[in-house]
């Protein structure tokens, strides 16, 4: 692995419940996300992936290890300063409903910085429209938008504040091929083109084969990782988890 | 399945959709109680006040079997009650003695006396009666018993009731002043109890020697209002008064006791009683109408967030009537249940009246309380009723849905405005101010027509609320969105997703405002009105009157006047009295006065003919009448008195305004033969020309000071005092419909709750990318005040427009003002805006502690 880590998570550890209904999600994960990269996070149902991505973003806290987003460490921080720290320096891409209703696509696209306050960055935004294609769009409300279209504001809208990383969970999750395809293409030219970071949770073996590195849980561990992966190497890994799963 | 079956199924669905979603029900559960718990109080309260006044005063006149009085009475249009003359002593008297069955009979002097206590300020006055009267020494006819002390047995001795002496801080030993209207200085020597209370509500009561009442009270010695008996054993009431009754002198007549303890009861009742009670249940009504739509709108809520569930259960089979009978089911459980404790709410706020009235001075005698059938079972129905009509729209709405329902994406309410509805709202709201305009412009003989058209109006406001809400929330919201930057803009658009439910939501605090800005606007124009009026009629430079509003105070010395005009400072002083006749067969009251003189001291406008030489035959009256009744100086006009005697008069004079003065104008040498206690309600001073305000002021006072010191006021300060009833009132109202704006309040945060509990992911979206909690709970916050502002604005517009309505429909001379108060609106207004700031705390404040990850998870 080399590069600076945009974030990562040291010994994690999440537990849900406590007792016989106890749960450990995160049993011990220490892992990184190398910046100007693009991680998929893979594992079957109940690996604990979507745990790791909201520990890793701030959208939930560990119950022990640390997690940091660059030299932050997220564990130290108060509702109001995890607030302003997803606002500033991380994306969300959502599976589904990732745009306000209420708010045209141009609104939804520059939410974290209005909610700042603070003025967007025009030009940076105006080619991030340019390159997701939606300038046609840019004053309809989202019921009026394709659900492809939905996620490309959304993925416009995850990098519009230049943050650190972009976590997008299950991004393709609701889409038809297609336009699954168009987002993770979006996805994979941020990083390539603009040089962004991109950690991606998905069940999806194409999805992930458009990731520079996948890393796969199981049982709430770090079970392996796979450089320029493609989707049947992915499958098939996926099949040796399931079976080791099936034998313990 | 069977009819029982699937009723059973409708039941239990409906139980288990209450069990889960007990928070959403809530609002409606407080809303009905709210409402219910006010009516049955209400009636509870009016039943108890009834029954013990009704105790009250059979214990205090059980003694009394018969009571012999003059036979006429004339009432006028301000006292049903009406004005009966004395009668002479002598001649009844010796007619009850040689009557067969009469165990006792004494005469009773009744007039009114006001107390001043010893720091100048009067005892009680302030709307029940002042009374006074001679202290009846037979224990069992004087409905009032000796508590403390001893009867009046000298001159200027007195017996007061223990109300009036706890109300002025008096004792038994102490001298004060007693205004009948001559001051006279008595000493107290007794306190008294009425019924075993401390005084007939607060009436208070003076007790005099016969003599001195008889002195003080009446027109001449030998005479009193009425001849109280007490019968033998074995002789009933109407035993007995059937056998006084021929026996009587003309003119006089004998009625039983009860009769004459219904007639006071029925004179207390009909003035406060009534007047109490069915203030309360206008405003029970107004608390259940605002509660209507707040019903409404949960149950519309509901229904449409449960679209999928319905139609689930309609693609499984259930027919419309089962999905309708559910959402019925659950209005009816809801109505019942809040009902029962709302009615069991109603009945302690009366228990707690009773024990907190006579802790602020206001009468609820002691007693059980009253709680009949009809305050049990209206209340309660009232709240079922209430519920049902609600949920009656949108449980149609449920039973509607189709099967396919379930399977589309959104379950949200429609939020289109059908152009039906803004024709209708608007072709109703022409038509009703039409009508009302017109009804206006026609006085007081259209009444009707007004109040259609303000129904109409009120109906328009309701059906264009979902129209107005959007152009309203956008305007309104401009300057939040402007200011507050995405929070402002987020709170804008979301009150304006669903403009018939933002609609529906302002609508009840629409109401409650409209109601508070109607009364706020009726009272200052009629303050108006009335400063209108001194202003125009009033040519005096001080006015000196008792205070008092309504029936209380005594009036001033006749003696006060004379007094005054010889000042230096003085060029004309001038009591007007009071008396009362029939003229051509109707009650009026008349102003008794010096008529040359009275031109120096109000403004008549123009006279037509001579106010000089009324002399003992003479009457002037104003414009108006002389126009109702076709009359022109040198017409005739037959009055008759009290006295039952009757003489024809000639109009002299005709003048054009009489609003302070009175329309009917007669002369002491006219009056004087036919009155009672003598006493002029005003006195008029007009200073000779160079004094100053101040230094004539000042003089009348320190004259006025001798004569009881009733209060000595500039015009301005007459007029003030004058309308000084009205701002008692409208505190009243405004406690009162702080509890319609308390149910509205209930109605927004219940909406709210509902509609974030609707946009639980967006919130959990809006979380993720950076909203703070304070954002997002300021976010919620000016949501609700938006919503309440839209309420606001409206309920100020419908209730200036009403408040309209209502002076120009009381106005029988034309001369109204309307006044919009711009401080009390403002006022009006800020509460309404508050009152959403409120509405949006607990809901804004829930909806920040929203678990994240709960939020954005996917189904």
């Amino acid at each position: 692995m080399s590069g600076t880590s945009a974030a990562r998570v040291t010994a994690a550890v999440k537990v849900y419940g406590s007792g016989d209904t106890e749960v450990r999600a995160l049993d011990g994960v220490t892992l990184g996300f190398t910046a100007g990269r693009f991680t998929a996070i893979m594992g079957p149902s109940g690996s604990g992936k979507s745990t790791l991505m909201h520990c890793a973003a701030g959208l939930d806290t560990l119950t022990s290890g640390e997690a940091h987003i660059g030299g932050t460490e997220l564990g130290s921080l108060g509702d109001k300063k995890l607030t302003l720290l997803r606002r500033e320096r991380v994306g969300f891409v959502f599976q589904a409903f990732n745009l306000l209703p209420t708010l045209t696509v141009a609104e939804n696209i520059t939410l974290p910085q209005d909610l700042a306050g603070g003025s967007p960055d025009r030009e940076w935004t105006d080619a991030l429209i340019d390159v997701v294609g939606l300038r046609d769009r840019l004053h309809h409300r989202p019921a009026e938008l394709s659900g492809g279209q939905q996620q490309r504001v959304a993925v416009a809208r995850a990098f519009a504040g230049r943050p650190e990383v972009v976590f997008a969970d299950e991004p393709t999750g609701n889409l038809d091929s297609r336009s699954g395809e168009e987002v993770l293409g979006l996805l994979g030219r941020a990083v390539r083109q603009m040089g962004r970071t991109v950690v991606m949770v998905t069940h999806d073996p194409v999805a992930a084969a458009h990731a520079d590195e996948v890393v796969f849980l199981a049982d709430g561990r770090l079970a392996g990782r796979m450089e320029e992966p493609t989707a049947e190497r992915v499958l098939d890994r996926l099949k040796s988890y399931d079976r080791a799963g099936a034998v313990t | 399945m069977s009819a029982d079956g699937s009723a059973r199924t409708a039941l239990r669905i409906s139980f288990a959709s209450l069990r889960t979603h007990k928070r959403r029900f809530a609002g409606t559960f407080s809303a009905v109680l709210l409402g219910v718990s006010f009516l049955a109080g209400t009636l509870v309260m009016g039943d108890t006040l009834r029954a013990s006044f009704d105790s009250m005063f059979g214990n205090a006149t059980s003694g009394t079997d018969a009571v012999v009085r003059s036979e006429s009475a004339i009432t006028t249009s301000d006292d049903a009650m009406g004005t009966r003359s004395p009668l002479r002593v002598d001649k009844s008297l010796k007619a009850v003695r040689a009557t067969e069955g009469v165990a006792a009979t004494e005469p009773s002097v009744e007039g009114s006396g006001q107390l001043v206590g010893s720091d100048g300020e009067p005892v009680g006055g302030e709307g029940p009666p002042t009374t006074a009267g001679n202290w009846i020494a037979d224990s069992r006819l004087n409905p009032y018993e000796l508590a403390e002390g001893h009867a009046p047995r000298a001159h200027g001795e007195v017996v007061i009731n223990r109300g009036a002496a706890e109300t002025g801080k008096l004792k038994v030993g102490d001298t004060i002043t007693l205004r009948t209207p001559d001051p006279l200085k008595v000493r107290i020597v007794g306190l008294a109890t009425f019924g075993g209370e401390d005084g007939m509500a607060e009436t208070t009561f003076t007790g005099m020697t016969r003599a001195d009442a008889e002195k003080y009270l009446m027109p001449e010695t030998g005479m009193a209002a009425s001849l109280r008996v007490r019968a033998d054993d074995g002789v009933s009431q109407q035993q007995l008064a059937d056998r006084l009754e021929p026996a009587l002198p003309g003119g006089v007549e004998a009625i039983t006791g009860d009769q004459a303890a219904d007639e006071n009861l029925e004179n207390l009742s009909g003035q406060f009683l009534t007047l109490f009670t069915s203030l309360l249940l206008v405003f029970s009504g107004v608390a259940l109408l605002v509660a209507i739509f707040s019903i409404h709108n949960t149950f519309a809520i509901v229904v449409a967030q449960r679209t999928r569930e319905n139609a689930l259960l309609r693609a499984l089979g259930a027919s419309r009537r089962q999905v309708l009978g559910t959402t019925l089911t659950e209005a009816t459980v809801v109505g019942a249940v809040a009902s029962a404790v709302g009615l069991g709410v109603g009945i302690g706020i009366a228990a707690g009246l009773q024990a907190l009235f006579p802790a602020i001075g206001f009468p609820f005698p002691e007693g059980s309380l009253v709680i009949s059938s009809l305050s049990m079972l209206l209340p309660l129905a009232v709240g079922v009723v209430v519920c049902l009509a609600s949920a009656l729209l949108p449980a149609v709405r449920a039973g509607r849905t189709a099967p396919l329902a379930a399977l589309r994406e959104t379950a949200a309410e429609t939020t289109r405005v059908s152009r039906a509805r803004a024709l209708t709202g608007v072709l109703l709201g022409a038509g009703g101010i039409a009508l009302a305009a017109v009804g206006a412009a026609s006085g007081t003989r259209s009444v009707p027509l007004t109040a259609t058209g303000a129904v109409a109006v009120l109906a328009a406001f309701i059906v264009l609320g979902p129209v107005a809400s959007s152009f309203a929330v956008r305007v309104l919201g401009a300057p939040v969105a402007t200011a507050r930057g995405l929070t402002g803009v987020l709170a804008r658009r979301n009150a304006l997703r669903s403009p018939k439910r933002t609609a529906a939501t302002a609508t009840a605090l629409m109401i409650g405002v409209a109601v508070v800005s109607l009364f706020t606007v009726f009272a200052s124009s009629l303050k108006a009105t009335m400063d209108e009026t001194v202003a125009r009629n009033f040519a005096g430079d001080v006015a000196v009157s008792t205070p008092g509003f309504g029936g209380g105070g005594s009036g001033l010395s006749p003696r006060l006047g004379p007094a005054v005009q010889k000042l230096p400072e003085v060029e004309t002083s001038l009591g007007l009295g009071q008396g009362v006749a029939r003229i051509d067969g109707t009650g009026q009251e008349l102003t008794v006065t010096d008529p040359a003189k009275l031109p120096r001291v109000m403004n008549l406008g123009k006279v037509d003919g001579s106010l000089a030489r009324l002399g003992g035959d003479g009457i002037a009256v104003s414009g108006t009448r002389a126009q109702e009744h076709g009359w022109k100086p040198g017409s005739t006009a037959r009055l008759a008195f009290t006295d039952g005697k009757e003489k024809t008069f000639t109009v002299r004079a005709v003048f054009e305004t009489g609003e302070l003065t009175g329309d009917y104008v007669v002369t002491h040498e006219a009056w004087d033969p036919h009155r009672s206690q003598n006493a002029d309600r005003l006195l008029s001073v007009a200073f000779k020309e160079g004094v100053s305000q101040e230094k004539g002021e000042a003089a009348v006072a320190a004259v006025a000071e001798r004569y009881g010191k009733p209060d000595v006021q500039t015009r301005e300060e007459y007029a003030q005092s004058a309308a000084g009833g009205i701002d008692m009132m409208l505190t009243l109202v405004y406690a009162l419909l702080a509890l319609a704006v308390l149910i509205a309040l209930l109605g927004i945060a219940n909406t709210l709750t509902l509609a974030l509990h609707e946009r639980t992911r967006e919130l959990g979206l809006l979380r993720s990318v950076g909203q703070t909690r304070a954002q997002l709970r300021a976010m919620v916050r000016w949501e609700s005040v938006l919503i309440a502002a839209f309420g606001t604005a409206g309920g100020l517009g419908l209730g200036g427009f009403l408040g309209w309505a209502l002076v120009r429909a009381t106005d029988s001379r034309g001369m109204s003002v309307l006044n919009l108060p711009p401080l009390q609106l403002t006022v009006v207004a800020l509460v309404g805006v508050a009152a959403g700031l409120a509405a949006g705390w607990r809901p804004a404040r829930r909806a920040a502690r929203l678990d994240l990850l709960r939020a954005i998870a996917t189904e």
